[in-house]
């Protein structure tokens, strides 16, 4: 069933319809509200928000864009204002998390760290820290796959900002798994150089 | 010899990195999350579909009444000054037939069918 012929059977009331539009795009709306809003308690309300919204304003799509890039938007849309609501009186944390762009010193390096996965996670939760939007355009393009062209109507921000903040974050990440490997004075990603 | 280490760790870390990225962030929804939004937004659908049918009637219901009045005033020459003393004079029972025929509208076209829907889900 192609992306036209599922809206018009939600439309048409076919609850097994949505039931199916809500199955195959909830783990994309997973990804995005969670890595924008963070919270683990706040991210099944702000889930069943965005497709409450998709629902409703179904009638509205006209199929210019992929279903998946329209609920992005939706979920990206939906996630930024409950960050909005949630940090109305401190709107610069939101904005900008100067802790890891200005590249401060991470005591947590100091740690020995030589399996693979805890680095991972380490590395898992650095995207968390990571200004929101750095995550959100690491998330779309890594994860889910979508174009620049996709992420610029998901997120209404210009192609060269988007370059620059994916080009940006690996940096970040990269450098901070790089001392990492350094710290351990040892090719820890030997399994990488098979 | 460390240049070359070096290197390899830079091309090493692009492929971790690439690794990480594409890993699924910790955050979960609950096993039956679709049907649960499905079932909330099917109640919700048939919710509104209910009361738009019910609106349809009460239009419906409206206008006959408006045309039976219009059609007393021309061709029965009915007395709107008679007509509207015995309402204001009876306003408690108008309004209250009134009302008692919209709830029983209501009632019947939205409250016992959304009942029976969700006794439905319920057997189903």
């Amino acid at each position: 069933m192609n992306d036209a012929e599922l809206v018009q059977q939600v439309l048409d009331g076919n609850e097994n319809a949505f039931r199916f539009l809500v199955a195959k795009h909830e783990r994309l709306v997973l990804h995005v509200v969670g890595r924008i809003i963070q919270s683990q308690d706040d991210v099944k309300d702000v889930c069943q928000e965005v497709f409450i919204k998709v629902f409703r304003k179904l009638k509205r799509f006209r199929g210019d864009s992929r279903l998946s890039t329209w609920i992005a938007t939706i979920a990206y849309n939906t996630s930024i204002s409950h960050i909005r609501k949630r940090t109305r009186q401190a709107e610069h944390s939101y904005d900008e998390q100067p802790g890891l762009i200005l590249g401060q010193e991470d005591t947590s390096l100091n740690q020995k760290m030589v399996e693979q996965e805890e680095i991972k996670h380490y590395l898992l939760q650095l995207i968390e820290e990571l200004p929101v939007h750095y995550r959100t355009v690491l998330t779309l393009f890594h994860l889910e796959e979508f174009s620049y062209r996709e992420i610029e109507q998901i997120t209404g921000m210009p192609e060269g900002t988007i370059k620059s903040y994916l080009s940006r974050a690996r940096k970040i990440l990269k450098e901070k798994l790089e001392r990492v490997a350094e710290l351990e004075k040892t090719n820890i990603f030997v399994h990488y150089a098979e | 010899m460390c240049i070359m280490q070096n290197k390899n760790i830079q091309t090493n870390s692009e492929t971790f990195l690439n690794e990480v990225l594409k890993s699924e962030p910790k955050y979960t929804l609950p096993e039956n999350f679709a049907d649960m939004v499905a079932g909330k937004m099917a109640r919700r659908f048939a919710w509104e579909l209910y009361v738009k049918e019910f609106l349809v009637y009460l239009g419906a219901v409206t206008g006959i009444l408006a045309v039976a009045v219009i059609m007393a005033f021309i061709w029965f020459a009915a007395d709107l000054k008679a007509w509207t003393d015995f309402l204001l004079a009876n306003i408690s029972w108008v309004a209250g037939i009134n009302i008692l025929g919209l709830f029983i509208l209501f009632a019947d076209r939205v409250l016992l069918r959304y009942l029976f829907y969700k006794i439905s889900l319920r057997q189903v």
